[in-house]
């Protein structure tokens, strides 16, 4: 491995015909993936998600791709196809893995990044933050960015929402292939990185979010970290403080330009402090890995992770202050809690949904084996890059200390996916660099390809059941915001729910499942939600949908006898009156 | 090569003014959303990206895309919490960023070519 950046050229330029049908079968792969995911048709009705109802030829095309992606990686004994066909191959896999949903609908998918526009839309119609409002007004950098996106350039909030998750791999895969090109020199090693970085991308955390976009600038913070801020350790002699004085001491900076060295610090200065504004975890790993990362001795400037502590104390003490006073950040910490908020809570529900979830964990478990057996593997052949595992290895650290909604595994193991996959190319590969992969290690990869392929498909879209939404399900959520009048509360069954894109200030919405936490049924949580909207002196409407029900049947969290015994009990109140009704949704107005 | 450095500079800097000018007039649908991203995230990103002397293009493009897109959160940020926020005055600010990392940029330059004359 390397610390600097060698270019890579090949020498035979000529256009190779290998080369030509690996691109062609590229695209015959795009255009059977794409034809078969738009002929699904809403709603998705099973419990798996999108990998039950996607037809054949989607498969089809995801085998062809994966095939071709190890004829181009196998390439001929100069190394791997030309860097235009495998970008092309990427460039495909990313719209196939990560593209598939906006083929078949063209509303996005999840609750989020409907939230997220409103926020945005909600920013940019005040002109100014109010931190009171909510969490999200007290880390509004991504808001303020999106809202001025989208102003100057016109461009459709929901196609923009409906594109991210393309975009934003697509900005990662750039940020991680940089990356590559300063931690090894071979390239069919970059290529497969970058692959594998798509194959076991299931978090589905590339949504229009704070978290994507911080993502991205923690992965920029991480090249300048191994590029110009990178430092050479010096012989280690061991612990006695005499000695690690001296280590410390003796470290010298790879880049020898100092003006370099200064601007690199500069830039990574400016990105901590657009992560500290836009996001409440992203932060947090960055301080972790640039200390773990600094102390090991492989960065230059010994303060910066002072420094990043500072300004990352400064926000929460400012303009996150608001927010902290009613939620310490270290409230929930704790391994157990960790475990049975990530990964206990979430292993229920029905069977197919149990699976999907138990798809993802597999897919995290084996890519992190493979890595694994690879590092063992380098540190055999004396090429096990310290700084690799480090990046692997600290955001796990993290886990303990918040249970993040449940959500920290996903994200522990987001961060530290670019590293893993480094790590499990070692396993992959044959020992010897540089060396074309032979026809069995070949075979191999199309299987774990193909493997992989399927079960990204299967985590990343698992909920599609619930967080695909049909024409008339928007219908009903735009009918209902358009009816309440300012201050009138709206509400969902339950979580995810398309709203508040453009009415984020004006109404109070919420979930009959956030409302009724602990009981779901007809007699305790009717009159709880009944109740909340009619106290309401604005009025309610209550949004009664097919996906919301299937998110609170599929989590195990309530029936279908349940929810409509549910509706029944509502209908007969008083002060409820039907509004709209399709084949997917049900509104009703509740009169103060 | 200092002058087509130089004459790269110039061509940065006077394309912010440009797009800047038409973005805050206004585009057709497709034009306004090319124009406001230069201006916007592309061409300060470039420029500032050229301050650093990085000279393999894909790190160069890295840092272009995040410096672009990390100065514009803190320019659109700064405005929200000053309350003086507008996406045209977004487009100005990055516009003048984009023109003082050119001039920044040409002062480097002028530094370098005193340096090498004087050696």
């Amino acid at each position: 491995m390397t610390s600097t950046l060698v270019p890579t050229t090949r020498t035979d330029k000529r256009l190779k015909l290998r080369d030509v049908w690996c691109a062609l079968a590229g695209l015959a792969s795009l255009v059977l993936a794409v034809g078969a995911a738009a002929s699904v048709v809403l709603p998705v009705n099973s419990d798996l998600g999108l990998v039950a109802v996607l037809p054949y030829p989607y498969w089809v095309g995801l085998l062809l791709l994966n095939v071709t992606f190890v004829v181009a990686l196998r390439g001929d004994a100069t190394g791997p196809a030309s860097r235009p066909v495998m970008m092309w191959l990427l460039a495909v896999q990313v719209l196939v893995l990560f593209g598939a949903a906006a083929f078949v609908t063209d509303v996005p998918r999840g609750e989020v990044a409907f939230r997220h526009l409103g926020i945005a839309d909600a920013l940019g119609g005040t002109g100014a933050v109010d931190p009171n409002i909510d969490a999200y007004f007290n880390w509004p950098g991504f808001f303020a960015l999106l809202a001025t996106v989208l102003q100057a350039t016109g461009l459709d909030p929901l196609t923009v929402a409906l594109w991210a998750p393309v975009f934003n791999v697509g900005l990662w895969l750039v940020a991680v292939a940089v990356l590559m090109r300063y931690l090894t020199q071979d390239p069919r090693r970059r290529w497969l990185v970058l692959w594998i970085f798509c194959l076991g991308n299931w978090q589905d955390q590339d949504y229009l979010s704070p978290q994507a976009f911080g993502f991205f600038l923690y992965l920029v913070v991480a090249v300048l970290l191994i590029g110009p801020l990178a430092a050479r350790p010096s012989r280690f002699r061991g612990f006695r403080p005499s000695d690690l004085a001296a280590w410390w001491r003796e470290r010298s900076p790879s880049e020898h330009r100092p003006g370099f060295r200064v601007g690199a610090l500069a830039a990574v200065i400016l990105l901590v402090t657009v992560i500290c504004a836009s996001h409440q975890l992203t932060p947090f790993m960055l301080l972790i890995t640039i200390t773990v990362l600094t102390l090991s001795g492989r960065v230059w400037p010994g303060r910066l992770p002072l420094i990043t502590a500072i300004l990352l104390v400064l926000w929460l003490v400012y303009p996150a202050s608001t927010y902290l006073i009613g939620h310490p950040p270290m409230e929930d910490a704790g391994l157990s809690a960790a475990v049975e908020s990530n990964v206990a809570e979430r292993v229920s529900g029905t069977p197919g949904h149990v699976f999907v979830v138990q798809v993802r964990v597999v897919l995290t478990v084996l890519l992190w084996l493979l890595a694994l057996a690879g590092a063992v593997r380098d540190w055999r052949r004396r090429r096990l890059d310290i700084r690799v595992v480090l990046f692997a290895v600290s955001p796990m650290l993290l886990f303990p200390s918040q249970m993040y909604g449940g959500e920290m595994l996903i994200r522990v193991s987001l961060f530290a996916l670019p590293f893993i996959a480094l790590l499990a190319s070692s396993a992959l590969l044959p020992k010897q660099c540089s060396t074309r992969p032979s026809f069995k290690t070949a075979g191999a990869l199309v299987l774990i390809f193909c493997l992989l392929a399927a079960m990204t498909v299967t985590g990343r879209f698992g909920n599609a059941r619930y967080d695909v939404f049909t024409d008339n399900e928007m219908a009903a959520i735009a009918a209902a915001e358009s009816m309440a009048p300012p201050g009138a509360a709206i509400l969902s069954a339950a979580h995810p729910t398309p709203w508040r894109t453009g009415t984020y200030l004006e109404h109070q919405h919420r979930a009959i499942e956030d409302l009724c936490r602990q009981d779901l049924t007809a007699a305790t949580c009717g009159p709880t939600f009944y109740n909340y909207a009619r106290n309401n002196p604005a009025g309610g409407f209550v949004v009664l949908m097919r996906s919301t029900e299937a998110s609170l049947v599929l989590q195990g969290d309530s029936t279908t006898n349940n929810m409509q015994e549910m509706e029944q009990w509502f209908k007969a109140q008083d002060g409820v009156e039907l509004v709209l009704s399709n084949a997917d949704a049900r509104v009703y107005r509740v009169v103060p | 090569m200092s002058g087509a450095l130089k004459s790269q500079t110039l061509a940065i800097g006077l394309a912010a003014v440009a797009l800047s000018l038409v973005t805050i007039a206004g585009l057709p649908a497709p034009l306004q959303a090319v124009a406001a991203l230069g201006v916007l995230i592309l061409l300060p990103g470039v420029a500032l990206a050229r301050l650093l002397p990085v000279t393999d293009p894909a790190p160069a493009a890295l840092l272009a895309l995040a410096l672009g897109l990390a100065t514009l959160t803190a320019v659109s940020l700064g405005m929200f919490y000053l309350a003086v926020w507008s996406w045209q005055a977004c487009v100005l600010a990055m516009g003048l960023i984009t023109v003082l990392a050119c001039v920044a940029r040409a002062w480097q330059d002028t530094a370098r070519t005193r340096k090498e004359v004087a050696q």
